[in-house]
C-alpha cells in the first residue's frame, strides 16, 4: 500500500513537472524571441493576443501540424531516436533539481522535487551529456552533408568543455561535502554564504560550459546558420525539428539555468518575504534572471570558431577549474 | 602596383583579458538597444508614404496645359484630347527598356492623318522597375507613381493598361506635383519612428 500511494504520489508529481516543463518552454521561445526583437529594436511577436501572449499556443499548433519528412536515405533508427535522445534526457535533469524545502499544505507533506539522491549532480550531468548524444545522432543519421559537420562540431566541442564543466563542478561539491543538490543548498547560509563569493572561478567556467552545452551563441558551431544551413537538424521537419531547439535552447538552458542557481546562488534560500511560497518565488527568480543572462549573451556575441572553442575549452578552462579545486582543497585544509 | 599594410590586431592589456571588458562593451551596447524605442511600423495597418521619387508602379501623364514644349511640337500630329494620356507612342520607352518584351505599344493613322495611341500596356511582372523608361520619355508622360502594392491574385491583372495608367497619372499629380523634390520627405509617420532629418 505504502508502495502504490508513493509511485502514485511520483507519477503525479512527474506529470505535473513535466507539462509544467512544457508550458514553461513554450513561453520561454515567447521570452526569446521579445528579447532577441527588442535588442535589435523591433517589437517581436505582437499580433496573436495581447503583445504576442498567445504565439507560444500558435506555434505549438502549427508545428505538430506540420507535414512530418522524413528523406529517404536517412538512417531510420536513428534519424527517429535523435530527436527523443535530444529531448527526453533533457527534461529527465529534472528529476534530481529542488525546487525547495518540503511543505506542510492541509497537513501532508508535499516535496517540491521528485527525487532527492546523494547523486543527483552527477545524474544531472549525465543527462546533459546524454542529450547531446542526441545532436550528435541527428548529424549522422541524416545522411548529409551540413548536418554531419554539424554533428561532428558539436562532438568536437562536447569532448572540450565536458572536462571543465565536470571539474568546475568540484569546488561547490567540496565546500557543501555533498553530491545531492539539496545539501549542496543547504550549506549556503544567507546571502554572503552562497558560494558565488568563494567559487567566481568556478562560476565563470560553468558558465562558459552552459552556453556551449546549450549551443547558445558564443559556441553555437552546431547549427551555425550562416556557413551550415540550419546545422545538425537541417533534414527534419515538424515537431521532430521543433523538440531540439525545445530541448537545447529551452529546456536545457533553463535546467542548466537552474542547476547553477543551486551551485552558486543558494537555490530557494531568499528572505521569507513572499509568504508560503517564498521559496518557489526566489527559486525560479533566480533561474530566471540566470536564464535571461544567457539570453543577454546569445544575442550579444558573434561566434567562435571550431578551434578556438577547444582552445579556450582544453587551454583556460580546464586550468582555471583545476587551479579553483587547489585553491578550494587549500583553504578547506587551512581552515579545517 | 598594390601597396598592402597590414595592420596588427591590437593586444589585449591583462586587464582587459582578466574581467573579460570587450565582453561587457558588447553586452552595454545590446543592452541600450534593448531599452529603446523600436523602429518598425506595423505595416498593414501603418503605412509609410514613400520619397516623391520612389519608383513604384507606372502612369502616365494627361494632357493638362502643363507639357514641356516637346510636346507641343508633336502635338499638331497627334489626336489627343484634354485629360488623355500625352503618350505620342514614339517607343523610346521601349527602347531604352532592359527588357523590351514587356511593353506593346500600339499606334494607328487615322482618316485625318492624325497619329492615336490605342494600346499601351506593360507587363509589371518583367518590369525590373529601374526607371530608364521614364528617363527616355520625352514628353514626360511616363511616369513613375508612389504605389508600391503591386500583388495579384492573377497574371493578367499585372498588366497594365493606357486608361488606367492615365488615372493612376491623375491622381498621382493631384496628390504630389506641388510636393518638393526631396528624397526624405516630411511624414508625420517618418518624424515619429526616426525624427526630423535635418538635412533633407
Amino acid at each position: 500500500m505504502e508502495m502504490i500511494s508513493t509511485v502514485v504520489v511520483l507519477v503525479i508529481k512527474s506529470l505535473i513537472f513535466i507539462v509544467g516543463m512544457f508550458l514553461a518552454a513554450a513561453y520561454l521561445t515567447l521570452i526569446e524571441r521579445k528579447f532577441a526583437g527588442h535588442v535589435q529594436q523591433r517589437p517581436g511577436p505582437l499580433h496573436v493576443g495581447f503583445h504576442g501572449l498567445l504565439q507560444p499556443i500558435a506555434d505549438a499548433l502549427k508545428v505538430l501540424t506540420k507535414e512530418d519528412l522524413v528523406p529517404n536515405n536517412v538512417d531510420k533508427v536513428l534519424f527517429y531516436l535523435a530527436s527523443l535522445m535530444a529531448f527526453v534526457p533533457a527534461i529527465m535533469i529534472l528529476a534530481v533539481i529542488p525546487f525547495g524545502d518540503p511543505i506542510k499544505i492541509f497537513g501532508f507533506e508535499i516535496k517540491p522535487y521528485i527525487t532527492d539522491i546523494n547523486v543527483g549532480l552527477i545524474l544531472a550531468l549525465a543527462f546533459g551529456s546524454i542529450s547531446i548524444y542526441g545532436v550528435i545522432f541527428a548529424g549522422w543519421a541524416s545522411n548529409s552533408k551540413y548536418p554531419m559537420i554539424g554533428g561532428l562540431r558539436k562532438a568536437a566541442v562536447l569532448i572540450g568543455y565536458e572536462v571543465a564543466l565536470g571539474f568546475a563542478m568540484v569546488g561547490p561539491i567540496m565546500m557543501a561535502g555533498s553530491f545531492s543538490l539539496r545539501e549542496i543548498v543547504q550549506a549556503q547560509e544567507g546571502f554572503f554564504g552562497a558560494f558565488i563569493w568563494y567559487q567566481p572561478l568556478a562560476f565563470i567556467v560553468i558558465l562558459f560550459a552552459i552556453l556551449a552545452e546549450t549551443g547558445r551563441t558564443p559556441f553555437d558551431v552546431q547549427e551555425a546558420e550562416a556557413e551550415l544551413v540550419s546545422g545538425y537538424n537541417t533534414e527534419y521537419s515538424g515537431m521532430k525539428f521543433g523538440l531540439f531547439p525545445l530541448a537545447e535552447w529551452y529546456i536545457g538552458t533553463f535546467v542548466l539555468s537552474a542547476i547553477a542557481v543551486i551551485l552558486f546562488f543558494g537555490g530557494w534560500k531568499g528572505p521569507h518575504i513572499f509568504g508560503a511560497f517564498s521559496p518557489f518565488i526566489w527559486f525560479f527568480l533566480k533561474v530566471f534572471m540566470m536564464f535571461m543572462f544567457f539570453l543577454w549573451v546569445h544575442w550579444t556575441l558573434p561566434r567562435y570558431r571550431v578551434d578556438q572553442i577547444t582552445e579556450i575549452a582544453w587551454k583556460v578552462m580546464l586550468p582555471l577549474s583545476l587551479l579553483n579545486i587547489f585553491i578550494t582543497a587549500i583553504i578547506i585544509m587551512v581552515k579545517g | 602596383m598594390v601597396k598592402l599594410k597590414y595592420v596588427e590586431r591590437p593586444k589585449l592589456s591583462l586587464i582587459e583579458k582578466l574581467f573579460f571588458l570587450d565582453f561587457i562593451k558588447g553586452l552595454k551596447v545590446t543592452f541600450k538597444n534593448l531599452i529603446k524605442r523600436t523602429v518598425t511600423t506595423k505595416y498593414p495597418y501603418e503605412k509609410l508614404t514613400p520619397p516623391k521619387r520612389f519608383r513604384g508602379t507606372h502612369a502616365h501623364r494627361v494632357k493638362d496645359g502643363n507639357e514641356p514644349p516637346s510636346f507641343s511640337v508633336l502635338e499638331k500630329f497627334m489626336d489627343i484630347n484634354t485629360g488623355e494620356s500625352r503618350c505620342v507612342a514614339c517607343y523610346m520607352c521601349q527602347q531604352a527598356c532592359p527588357v523590351p518584351s514587356l511593353f506593346r505599344i500600339e499606334a494607328i493613322q487615322l482618316p485625318n492623318g492624325k497619329k492615336k495611341v490605342v494600346r499601351f500596356d506593360m507587363n509589371l511582372l518583367n518590369c525590373l522597375y529601374c526607371g530608364l523608361c521614364v528617363d527616355a520619355c520625352p514628353v514626360d508622360c511616363l511616369i513613375m507613381t508612389d504605389i508600391y502594392e503591386t500583388a495579384k491574385y492573377q497574371r493578367e491583372k499585372c498588366v497594365i493598361h493606357m486608361d488606367d495608367m492615365s488615372e493612376r497619372g491623375k491622381d498621382f499629380d493631384r496628390r504630389r506635383l506641388k510636393e518638393p523634390d526631396r528624397i526624405w520627405i516630411d511624414d508625420q509617420e517618418r518624424i515619429k519612428l526616426w525624427g526630423q532629418i535635418k538635412w533633407s
